[in-house]
């Protein structure tokens, strides 16, 4: 693992997390540094989501440190990481069903808006929100679908969606959580393109958890192993393929091509 | 092109039609004016309850229905507001702005501790204590015997507006409760219009996505809650004048129970839903009482009629019609 | 507060507590296994305490009324489970809350039709005097009864919890509804079952009640609250939890109405005293399940 970087994105340092007997979580380290995709990868039950729960601020570490372009953000509440640019993606699709595509993508944008809960701004007059929200939608392709209700798109389309809210809030890290979650191969073959274009075109740093090895080795500039809580093995994706402990972790559950 | 603006998909609130409802609103003045040349005081009082039932009802359809908080307390505040200005005038201060402003805002206060305690919990333990609260007022409010105690009080005058307002005349009375209802409305609208608005909207779908967003729910959360709380206040202030007597069992969880029936009966999540069903709930009651004694009975069946088949009360029934008559169109799911 | 006046206190508490455990119990499971809130559980009890009250009445004999209204109220729970409640399982909570609200108007104006507002319902001749528990404490022996039976059907209803097949089911249920499903258990007429239980256990407590508090109209809605904030207290879904909830608030609210007044009339003038005293009893209870949520916001023993 090299040293840590000062100017990582993201710093996970010695994490550990607890619950009774079980530690799901056992003193993780890795950085994000800017501009890179760092997968994330494990097998059922390694304790991924929970990694990603103290992440976004849902869980609280028992032990160890988040730092968020250098400041220590453990005690900082969910919803503030958000303004400080830590967002995430859920890994089971979670929209607004009574919004339409462009109001889902309205409402996040809002979130960056001063005076963001006044009750005295009317939607109506908020030119500015929509065409944030209808250029976002035509970013990521989903234009067309912009006035029919969220739950109209399909499970794909719900997914891309799913990204471009999180995209919406302008993050400096995007903490995405199986992004390709019950896509087929057409689907996910856009995420990866859209997640690709990402790196290329905004240098978004991003954290990806995924299970769909072949998007991981498309996509990763670096990847880290998680099994049963501890981080087994941290490098570029030749060294992991390569790497015999993760080959044996994976033997049976996996296939590394 | 995409429209910028929200789509007509999406649950936020249209336009409102302020043209249209001004109209409505000089129409029933009018028609109030009307009967009281006939010499319909009566019903102009009768008219006037049900409006202020509308009134507590429009406020619970904030949290229940666009909030999507079931809240069982509300009859609290209502209480409470009420409570408020009969003691004020129990105690010789029959002045209305003062009265009315202190029920809002003693109604707030309370929904803002109410409020802030409730609301970090979820679920049925959201449900269960603001049940809790609601009948902790209930007992506490039964119990001061110097004013009625479980007996009620009993108000000597109504509220003293000046400027020529002689509530007791039941003309001037409908007339300010309809002022009050349509200023309400039209605050309501505003809200669900505005940012805060599809804010709410939105927790209500799902607070855990809105909260990812960056938006901190439980803050947007309480000040819903307190608007609400306000109005129940204002809805309590304008009962016990009407009634010239307030009593504990106002606030008792089954007069929440009824401000739920009324929002169902009437559209959940719909603007004036808690108007019609007061409307329709009022009317329902006043003319099976007429004819039998057992008339919570139909009214039992009526509600669990709603309930199971018609979920969306009144405002429900284009769409329910609709479909009745084109079954094979695409349904829309569970509400 | 003499030695006396507290074990009389005491007992009084228990014999609630183990009352309203009768009513938690099936709640907490209905809820728990079926995730329904359930508005209509007081009016099982009502039910249960007109039908014993009807039945005394018609054969003369009280343990007659209380053994006969147990099936009857069984029947019509289950009966009330297979036609209506069942479509509300899928629901969300406030549609439960709304539509069992529906069944109490028209149960409790079912009730009035049928019997009145009232049926007087008494103690059997045989228990009507008190029993020396020990030198100077005298204890009526209906209450005795009520503590002997409340005891007796909380350990048999712990055995079948957990020493039976059908219990294990029912455990599995409260825990986790999907994996429930999942191993074959058949859900429907378990849920069924689960609810003529809980409306057996209502008719037992509303039957033994009934001389004490008085049969009519509206006696489920103050008790309802209860056995709620019971449930709350113990931890959805379970029944050890409804059995501790119970007996926490039956002190709670014994000696809360007992004491209050008492020591506000120590501490205070006559007139805060006599307000406050009454007002703060009543509000025990409530301050006991904010304190408990505080610390436990899932309840005590909590399932899920």
């Amino acid at each position: 693992m090299s040293a840590p970087t000062q100017d990582a994105v993201l710093d996970i340092r010695g994490l550990v997390k607890t619950f009774g007997a079980l530690r799901a979580t056992d003193g993780v380290s890795l950085q994000v540094r800017p501009g890179e995709i760092h997968a994330l990868i494990g097998p059922n039950g390694a304790g991924k989501t929970t990694l990603v729960a103290q992440l976004s601020g849902q869980l609280q570490p028992d032990e160890g440190e988040i730092v968020f372009m250098g400041q220590v953000i453990n005690r900082v509440e969910a919803h503030a990481r958000v303004g400080l640019g830590l967002v995430r993606s859920f890994q089971i699709t979670r929209l607004f069903k009574s919004f339409s595509v462009l109001d889902n993508v309205a409402l996040a944008v809002q979130s960056l808006q001063p005076q963001r809960g006044s009750i005295w701004r009317s939607v109506a007059n908020d030119r500015q929100v929509y065409e944030r929200a209808a250029a976002l939608l035509q970013e990521v392709g989903l234009a067309a679908r912009a006035d029919e209700l969220s739950t109209a798109l399909s499970h794909g389309e719900q997914r891309v969606l799913e990204l471009a809210l999180a995209l919406a809030t302008e993050p400096r890290l995007l903490l995405l959580d199986e992004p390709m979650a019950g896509t087929g191969p057409e689907e996910s073959e856009r995420i990866v393109a859209l997640i690709d274009s990402l790196r290329r075109d905004k240098h978004m740093a991003i954290l990806l958890v995924e299970h769909d090895m072949d998007a991981v080795f498309k996509l990763a500039d670096r990847i880290s192993v998680l099994v049963n809580g501890v981080l087994i093995a941290s490098g570029t994706p030749d060294e992991i393929r390569n790497d015999s402990q993760v080959r044996a972790a994976y033997l049976g559950d996996e296939e590394l091509s | 092109m995409i429209k910028l603006e929200p789509s007509a998909a999406s649950a936020i609130p249209k336009p409102a039609a302020w043209k249209l409802w001004l109209l409505l609103t000089v129409a029933t003045a009018v028609l109030g004016y009307w009967m009281q040349s006939q010499g319909l005081g009566y019903y102009l009082s009768m008219i006037s309850r049900m409006m202020i039932y509308g009134l507590a009802a429009c406020s619970l359809n904030l949290i229940l229905g666009y909030g999507g908080l079931v809240s069982f307390g509300h009859a609290a505040f209502v209480g409470v507001g009420a409570y408020t200005v009969g003691i004020l005038i129990t105690e010789g201060m029959p002045n209305g702005y003062m009265g009315f402003g202190l029920a809002m805002l003693t109604s707030a206060l309370l929904a803002l501790v109410i409020g802030a305690i409730s609301l970090r919990t979820k679920g049925v333990y959201f449900i269960m204590i603001t049940l809790a609260f609601a009948q902790m007022l209930f007992y506490l409010v039964n119990s001061v015997k110097a004013y009625g105690g479980d007996e009620g009080l009993n108000i000597k005058v109504r509220s003293d507006f000046g400027l020529g307002i002689v509530l007791k005349n039941d003309l001037h009375f409908f007339l300010l409760v309809l002022f009050l209802l349509v200023v309400s409305l039209a605050l309501m609208q505003v809200l669900m219009r505005s940012r805060m608005g599809r804010i709410v909207l939105a927790q209500r779908d799902d607070d855990i996505r809105t909260e990812a967003l960056g938006y901190p729910v439980y803050r947007y959360q309480l000040m819903l809650f307190v608007i609400a709380g306000a109005m129940g206040g204002l809805a309590g202030a304008l009962l016990v004048n009407q009634q010239n007597y307030v009593s504990p069992n106002l606030l008792h969880w089954t007069q929440s129970g009824v401000l739920m029936i009324m929002v169902i009966l009437g559209g959940v999540g719909t603007l004036a839903g808690g108007l019609w069903g007061a409307l329709l709930l009022l009317s329902l009651e006043d003319v099976l009482a007429e004819i039998t004694p057992h008339f919570q009975f139909y009214v039992g069946w009526v509600l669990l009629a709603v309930v199971l088949l018609a979920p969306k009360g009144l405002s429900g029934m284009p769409e329910l019609w609709r479909r009745w008559r084109q079954p094979a169109a695409k349904s829309g799911g569970k509400p | 507060m003499t030695w006396i006046l507290f074990l009389e206190q005491a007992l009084n508490g228990l014999q609630f507590g183990l009352m309203l455990f009768l009513l938690a119990s099936g709640l907490t499971l209905v809820f728990g296994i079926m995730d329904m809130i359930n508005l209509a559980h007081g009016a099982m009890y009502m039910v249960g305490a007109f039908v014993a009250a009807w039945l005394a009445h018609l054969t003369q004999s009280f343990v007659l009324g209380v053994l006969l209204a147990i099936p009857l109220t069984a029947l019509f729970g289950m009966a009330m489970e297979a036609s209506l409640l069942r479509t509300l399982y899928a629901r969300d909570h406030m549609s439960q809350v709304l539509a069992t609200f529906a069944l109490i108007l028209i149960i409790n104006e079912s009730v009035r039709m049928i019997w009145g507002t009232d049926l007087p319902l008494a103690a059997p001749a045989a228990l009507s005097g008190p029993v020396e528990l020990l030198p100077g404490l005298f204890y009526p022996s209906y209450r005795l009864l009520i503590i002997g039976v409340g005891l007796v059907i909380a350990g048999l209803l712990y055995l079948a919890v957990t020493r039976t097949r059908v219990g294990a089911w029912v455990r599995a249920g409260a825990s986790n509804r999907e994996m429930a499903m999942a191993m074959g258990i058949n859900i429907r007429w378990l849920f069924t079952l689960v609810f003529g239980l809980g409306a057996a256990l209502c008719a037992v407590a509303g039957a033994l009640l009934g001389p004490l508090l008085a049969v009519q109209v509206g006696m489920g809605e103050s008790v309802l609250i209860l056995a709620f904030v019971v449930i709350v207290i113990g931890g959805i879904g379970s029944i050890w939890g409804a059995f501790v909830g119970s007996l926490l608030v039956g002190f709670v609210d014994t000696f809360g109405r007992t004491l209050m007044p008492a020591l506000f009339r120590e501490l205070f003038p006559p007139q805060v005293a006599s307000a406050a005293g009454p007002a703060v009893a009543s509000i025990m209870v409530y301050l006991l399940m904010a304190v408990v949520l505080f610390v436990k916001p899932q309840g005590l023993f909590a399932k899920r």
